[in-house]
């Protein structure tokens, strides 16, 4: 499945940014999912306790903010949420945007000492 | 009693493979080896595509294949009849093939003695369009049953290949689907896709995408050209 293997790929970046900061416990991690990212957060979530069973991230929370799909009409510039608008602009109706975000998958930060 | 702080990460999932991707792609220029990268849904055709474009370059350049796509009608064992090198990668079920997992199977085939290596990848147009695999061009192959509104689900991958084979074409007649309305949708999600439309059953076509593969594998190895400064 697509998901666990990303989350295998999260993993592996925290593991590394803990050990090159000395980190001994990391109790969540923080995930930025853009609206139109191919990978789902619930999916992510789901398959989460199976890619840490059994790691030191066991006891690790998971938490998850989506960030929004913003579009600029190449009409008007008008910003809008291209999901939301089903990507027609809200104030001139041209179909014409460029997205400005929606597609990203980070991790933002995590908490831990 | 600890005190938890907030780290701050900041990093895409995908930085760290599209570094190694972006290395791999440098090493395979210096060893002059040109690296495609084939992707599908499941049956469009791409393994009889691999055959024919076999057939058509064998005689002018080591071709070298690496079979990532498990579930199909023709496998590893079809290919490997033709005489050309093919591993089987092991996915261990994964939709997906990272520059990872390209370079070991790159390492096991001896990608340094071929010129043209086809990375025939797991059939799904969804996650491949997000991991890079260091790939010198994508392809992508377009069955005609499976209809000319694709490039309207999938505009990710349509925007991320180079080249769109249009395979099935003799079945044309049967199917609701017009070559011209697909040419414009995929226009508007990526104006410089090249679309070349064939038949891996009659071969039509292939001359064409042959020539294609020809001129690209041709740019590659070509040394990156010097800017000369007005005398
Ligand atoms: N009619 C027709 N059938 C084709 C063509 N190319 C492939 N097929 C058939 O489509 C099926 C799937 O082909 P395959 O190469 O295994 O697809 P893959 O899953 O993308 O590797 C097979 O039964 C092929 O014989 C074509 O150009 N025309
Ligand atoms: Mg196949
Ligand atoms: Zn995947
Ligand atoms: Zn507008």
């Amino acid at each position: 499945m697509h998901e666990l293997g990303i989350v295998y790929e999260v993993i592996k970046i925290v593991d590394e940014f803990a050990l090159a900061n000395n980190l001994t416990k990391v109790d969540k991690i923080i995930l930025e999912i853009g609206q139109l990212s191919q990978t789902i957060p619930h999916f992510v979530e789901a398959c989460y306790p199976a890619a840490v069973s059994d790691t030191p991230y066991q006891e690790t929370k998971l938490e998850i903010i989506v960030l929004p799909a913003r579009g600029e009409c190449q009409a008007c510039h008008e910003i809008f949420n291209v999901v939301d608008h089903r990507k027609i602009c809200p104030n001139c109706q041209a179909e014409d945007f460029s997205l400005i975000s929606g597609r990203e998958f980070n991790i933002k930060e995590v908490v831990a000492y | 009693m600890e005190v938890y702080k907030v780290l701050e990460i900041k990093k895409s999932v995908y930085e760290n493979n599209d570094r190694e991707a972006e290395l791999l792609r440098q090493e395979l220029k210096k060893e002059q080896t040109f690296l495609l990268n084939l992707m599908s849904s499941p049956g469009s055709g791409k393994t009889t595509t691999l055959l024919r474009t076999i057939e058509a370059l064998k005689d002018e350049m080591r071709i070298a294949i690496l079979e990532a796509d498990i579930d199909s009608d023709v496998d590893a064992h079809t290919v490997a009849k033709t005489g050309t090198k093919v591993i089987q990668l092991h996915t261990g079920g994964m939709c997906h093939l990272d520059a990872g997992m390209t370079r070991q199977g790159l390492d096991g085939i001896g990608s340094e003695d071929a010129d043209l290596v086809v990375l025939e990848n797991v059939g799904n147009l969804v996650c491949p369009a997000e991991f890079d695999t260091g790939a010198s061009k994508n392809a992508m192959i377009l069955s005609v049953p499976e209809g000319d509104d694709k490039p309207l689900k999938y505009p990710l991958m349509f925007s991320i290949v180079d080249v769109l084979l249009i395979n099935k074409i003799d079945v044309l007649e049967h199917f609701d689907f017009d070559l011209d309305v697909l040419r414009a949708q995929v226009n508007k999600i990526n104006p410089n896709l090249i679309v070349i439309p064939i038949s891996a059953k009659t071969g039509e076509g292939i001359g064409e995408w042959a020539d294609w593969l020809r001129g690209a594998v041709k740019n590659w190895n070509q040394p990156e050209p010097v800017v000369e400064s007005p005398a």
